[in-house]
């Protein structure tokens, strides 16, 4: 029985702030709190964790990993550093990649993977756009009007974790292409924000 | 590296796909490159919009109970009911009805101030086990508390020393669906069911005792606003012979006898 599920992101404001009362409540033992958590944002998990990983079930047991995560870490929850929304994706993001690294690797070294886990500390946030679902819908035609080249790049990056040089390898293109397409191609995305922002 | 080179990395660097060396060079560069660093926070944005831009799917129901089970919530509350009457009906143990019907009476005292304090002693033991199940029939209860005449016909019903209990679960056209009837052949019966879907205009359920020679009608009922609730309580008449209660959808006012044989809810004694 699931609330209908509250913009994640979308009007961020009221939003964001009902989250914040949540994760506090989270962080002084009420359990109920982690089930409110959980009606407002399991849809966003639970749909990253699926479009990274290939097996639906698996996907179930990120959303589980992540809340868990959440209730056991609710007390160092930071919200200078993310949003709620956005903590627990980034939880998501971390451990689907994980999951899907140990599959591609099949046990073989994986010492040189980029090191996912040290990134999200995303600077102060307060100039920066918060995001909407409108905005993420934004981004979403975004993407499409990117060049394959360009798109395939940064879904590569940001979805199955690849740095730029595994991509390079995998599309048989050179190291100084993938960079000019990664870099060119998040332009346009974030001047197609900015639009939206204006 | 130079200033280009380092550039290149902005974008890798917004979307966690750095090396540690690449890292160390970069975030050495965003310190003294204002430029740079803006760059990272407005990739930074988009990455964060990017883990939005997915096709949105629900995650199964059944995630939501292992999260919180996961750590010691027992669940949904509004599901508990469904929940305990899921289990199979374990019909026969007359001391074990007695006791609940005992426990049921207590709440009612407390209610109504009638004297059921031997009654009450009889029912702590079970209380606990019983504890689940009874707060969600107490929640019902209360929401009657103004129906006085008919609440204290439920304790005489619930009390009465041939009560059984049915468990009654979800037919085809209503899979979440779960009732129980606390049934005196002599007095009546008590009636609750959840997760009902909401009546149509012009339509009631209807409440069967099936006895041998056919079924009785044991009343109708309409689905309240919040979540498909409903009690009931009636007197079926000469039903001694009782073997199964049934819930069908009739036209409103009900029929002597089930027009249909597509049931919502179904057990048997």
């Amino acid at each position: 029985v699931t609330q209908p599920s509250t913009d994640t992101v979308a009007g961020p404001r009221r939003g964001a702030e009902d989250d914040r009362v949540i994760v506090t409540r989270m962080a002084s033992g009420d359990s109920r709190a982690l089930g409110d958590l959980y009606d407002r944002h399991a849809r966003g998990v639970y749909s990253l964790a699926r479009r990274i990983l290939p097996d639906g079930g698996q996907a179930e047991d990120i959303v589980q990993e992540v809340f868990t995560q959440a209730w056991q870490q609710a007390q160092r929850y930071d919200p200078q550093r993310a949003s709620v929304a956005t903590w627990l994706l980034m939880m998501a993001r971390t451990r689907s990649i994980d999951r899907l690294r140990a599959r591609r690797a099949g046990g073989r070294d994986v010492g040189a993977e980029p090191q996912l886990e040290e990134l999200p500390d995303p600077l102060p946030r307060q100039d920066a756009l918060a995001i909407t679902s409108e905005m993420a819908a934004r981004l979403r035609e975004a993407l499409r009007l990117l060049s394959d080249g360009q798109r395939q790049a940064i879904e590569l990056a940001y979805y199955e974790g690849l740095s730029q040089t595994e991509i390079s390898d995998r599309l048989h293109e050179p190291l100084g292409t993938i960079k000019t397409r990664i870099r060119s191609g998040l332009l346009k995305l974030r001047d197609a924000l900015r639009d939206q922002g204006a | 590296m130079t200033h280009d080179e380092l550039r290149e990395l902005t974008g890798a660097y917004a979307l966690g796909v750095v090396t540690g060396e690449e890292r160390r060079a970069i975030e050495a560069h965003l310190a003294v490159c204002p430029e740079c660093a803006a760059e990272v926070r407005d990739f930074a944005t988009v990455a964060e919009g990017l883990a939005l831009a997915v096709d949105q799917h629900e995650p199964p129901a059944a995630v939501r109970s292992r999260v919180l089970s996961a750590i010691g919530e027992p669940g949904d509350a509004r599901s508990t009911f469904a929940v305990s009457a899921g289990r199979p009906a374990a019909v026969g143990h007359g001391l074990r009805y007695l006791a609940a019907a005992a426990s049921l009476a207590a709440i009612l005292a407390g209610l109504f101030a009638f004297d059921a304090h031997r009654r009450a002693r009889v029912a702590e033991d079970d209380l606990q086990v019983e504890r689940v199940r009874l707060e969600a029939i107490e929640r019902e209860l209360e929401t009657q508390r103004a129906e006085a005449q008919s609440a204290a016909r439920a304790a005489e019903i619930l009390a009465a020393p041939d009560v059984a209990r049915i468990d009654l679960s979800g037919q085809k056209p209503a899979p979440g669906a779960a009732g129980r009837a606390y049934f005196s052949p002599s007095r009546g019966v008590v009636f609750v069911a959840t997760n009902l879907p909401e009546v149509p205009a012009g339509r009631d359920y209807q409440l069967w005792v099936v006895t041998k020679r056919g079924p009785v009608s044991a009343g109708i009922f309409r689905t309240d606003a919040a979540g498909g609730t409903v009690r009931l309580i009636g007197f079926p008449g000469d039903a001694n012979d009782a073997v199964a209660f049934a819930v069908t959808l009739e036209p409103a006012g009900g029929l002597p006898a089930p027009s249909n044989t597509n049931f919502y809810l179904l057990g048997s004694l």
